[in-house]
């Protein structure tokens, strides 16, 4: 992969001048980010237990496909920063938060989707300084591949989301390389979110070995149903790209 | 462990920091199986061949049957799934204790060749296809489009005692060329209806009384959407103490929709709070984030 050959002389330069070893240096690794201060008793006037319910199940179940280290944070160190530092060395992705496709910087009919980071403990969000563009992220992924994405946002699954595009993952259900991108559609609950998450983590990781695909495991979860809805012009539609036959492991 | 049990993921590992190692643990622990024998469960696989073929499914060349206890979804079922001649899922059953069907679906691909169904016919292609497997549903469906696979999904909302049942439905996917391609039935246990309900007046006060109480002091205003009566799952959206709980049966609540107004409105979309109809105590709700 891009990133390995990239990561490889990064680390024969930091090796030779060093001396140290290159353990470490081929980590397979997954970031997982929620953003908890904005849905705190400080901004809503009660704790929406959703973010750390999510994050927990990510974490582990990422943990579980072989990623490691599971690195990301919930709450307050989220931020665009280590977001967009980190994002270049991972090679799965979590981010369960406020998303959006907003209007690019050149304006309609451009979209640059974004995500929010946690605004931290002081304030709560706002999105002229908290967004993390689409545009920021694929800047800063300099090209590289990446193997497992999954927006747990409203919005970023749709047909109109730049998000995919940022982690170099093309709107098709037919790719052949070991990429796979998840995002919902629509407005989405939070309950509709873990049970759908939870339902796709349970069928993915349900079998020893890897056997089963991500496609196969987002076809069961979506299959299940049960999903309650906002209203009616938002009904449950997660949404990925991707290949089909992949299983969903690092590298 | 007993020699047919199963641990389902087994590559382990600790994560960075201790939190998500504690949390790769439970969830290794998580979905358990164990595998049935089909001289031993035969009427779970004629249930699960029976479905097959209602449903117009393709036969695998082995079928393999198992008891999941999946932790992560919180529920037990027995699982059915057909194999192709290289190993492929390519379809699975699942059926809950009493033997009710869960879900049923399958793995493979439409061709785009047939051209798309209206949803019309999609919803009579669904209505034959629960007809086959002796399923009945009532009243008008709802019909969304569905972008991930195409064609149709076509919904039956459960009501009871006229109120719905929030999430519980008959639920069936129909590709574009009309096939079926997945079946799910959610149905969750009620409590009784509570013997005195409060009145909408009464319930809308309540709900008052509690986003005044979040809102307060905070740069954010609010709207009260809708207020129904529906049958909610009591959970931990607001309260942490009640996070893995085990899931209680669905009570009557008034269900309010509360649309923050200013800076929260930038953040969170929607706040859903359930109000117990029977004693007005806040027993759950829901986020749009």
């Amino acid at each position: 992969m891009k990133r390995a050959k990239t990561l490889l002389v990064s680390v024969l330069l930091a090796v030779s001048a060093l001396g140290a070893t290159a353990q470490g240096a081929f980590a397979l690794t997954g970031d997982v980010w929620s953003n908890s201060d904005s849905f705190s008793s400080r901004c809503l006037g009660f704790t929406d237990t959703y973010p750390q319910q999510l994050y927990t199940l990510a974490t582990g179940q990422m943990a579980l496909l072989g990623y490691k280290p599971i690195v990301g944070a919930l709450g307050p160190s989220f931020t665009r920063s280590a977001f967009l530092s980190d994002v270049f060395y991972d090679y799965a992705v979590y981010a369960h938060t406020h998303g959006d496709n907003y209007w690019a910087a050149s304006g309609w009919p451009n979209v640059d989707s974004a995500i929010l980071q946690d605004p931290g403990p002081s304030r709560c969000s706002n999105f002229s300084l908290d967004a993390i563009r689409s545009s920021a992220i694929k800047a800063a992924t300099l090209g590289t591949p990446y193997n497992l994405v999954i927006m747990s946002t409203c919005s970023l699954g749709s047909s109109s989301s730049t998000m995919p595009d940022a982690f170099q993952i093309q709107k098709t259900k037919t790719s052949t390389q070991r990429k796979f991108y998840l995002g919902y559609s629509t407005e989405t609950y939070d309950s509709s979110a873990l049970r759908f998450e939870r339902a796709f983590w349970s069928y993915l990781n349900g079998a020893s070995n890897h056997v089963r695909t991500v496609s196969q495991a987002f076809t069961y979860a979506v299959s299940i149903g049960g999903y309650a809805v906002p209203d009616s012009a938002n009904p449950f539609q997660p949404n990925w790209w991707g290949n089909p036959t992949y299983n969903g492991t690092p590298g | 462990m007993s020699a047919g049990q199963l641990t389902a993921a087994s590559s382990t590992s600790a994560g960075s920091f201790p939190a998500v190692g504690e949390a790769a643990r439970a969830a290794q622990s998580l979905v358990k199986e164990t595998v049935l024998n089909a001289n031993d469960s035969s009427e779970v696989f004629a249930r699960a061949h029976a479905a097959r073929d209602a449903l117009g499914f393709p036969a695998g060349s082995k079928s393999a049957g198992r008891h999941v206890h999946d932790g992560l979804q919180n529920t037990d079922y027995d699982e059915v799934t057909e194999v192709d001649a290289v190993g492929q899922t390519i379809t699975v059953a699942q059926f809950d204790a009493a033997g009710h069907l869960l879900a049923a679906l399958r793995f493979d691909s439409p061709s785009g060749s047939a051209p798309a169904v209206t949803g019309d016919a999609a919803a009579l292609s669904a209505q034959r296809g629960l007809a086959a497997l002796g399923v009945t549903v009532r009243g008008q469906a709802r019909l969304d489009v569905n972008p991930a696979a195409g064609g149709w999904d076509v919904h039956w909302d459960r009501a009871q005692d006229g109120f719905a049942v929030r999430g519980d439905e008959t639920r069936v996917h129909v590709w574009p060329d009309g096939r079926i391609q997945s079946v799910a039935r959610v149905e969750h246990p009620l409590t009784a209806a509570p013997t005195r309900s409060l009145g909408q007046a009464e319930a809308q006060q309540a709900v008052i009384r509690q986003v005044d109480k979040w809102f307060a002091g905070k740069d954010s205003g609010y709207m009260v959407g809708g207020l129904d009566l529906e049958w909610v799952g009591p959970n931990a959206a607001f309260d942490s103490s009640k996070v893995g709980t085990a899931e209680a049966p669905y009570r009557l609540a008034w269900v309010a929709n509360i649309k923050p107004s200013g800076a929260a409105s930038s953040y969170v979309r929607l706040i859903t709070l359930f109000v117990d109809a029977g004693d007005g105590t806040v027993i759950g709700g829901d986020i749009v984030e």
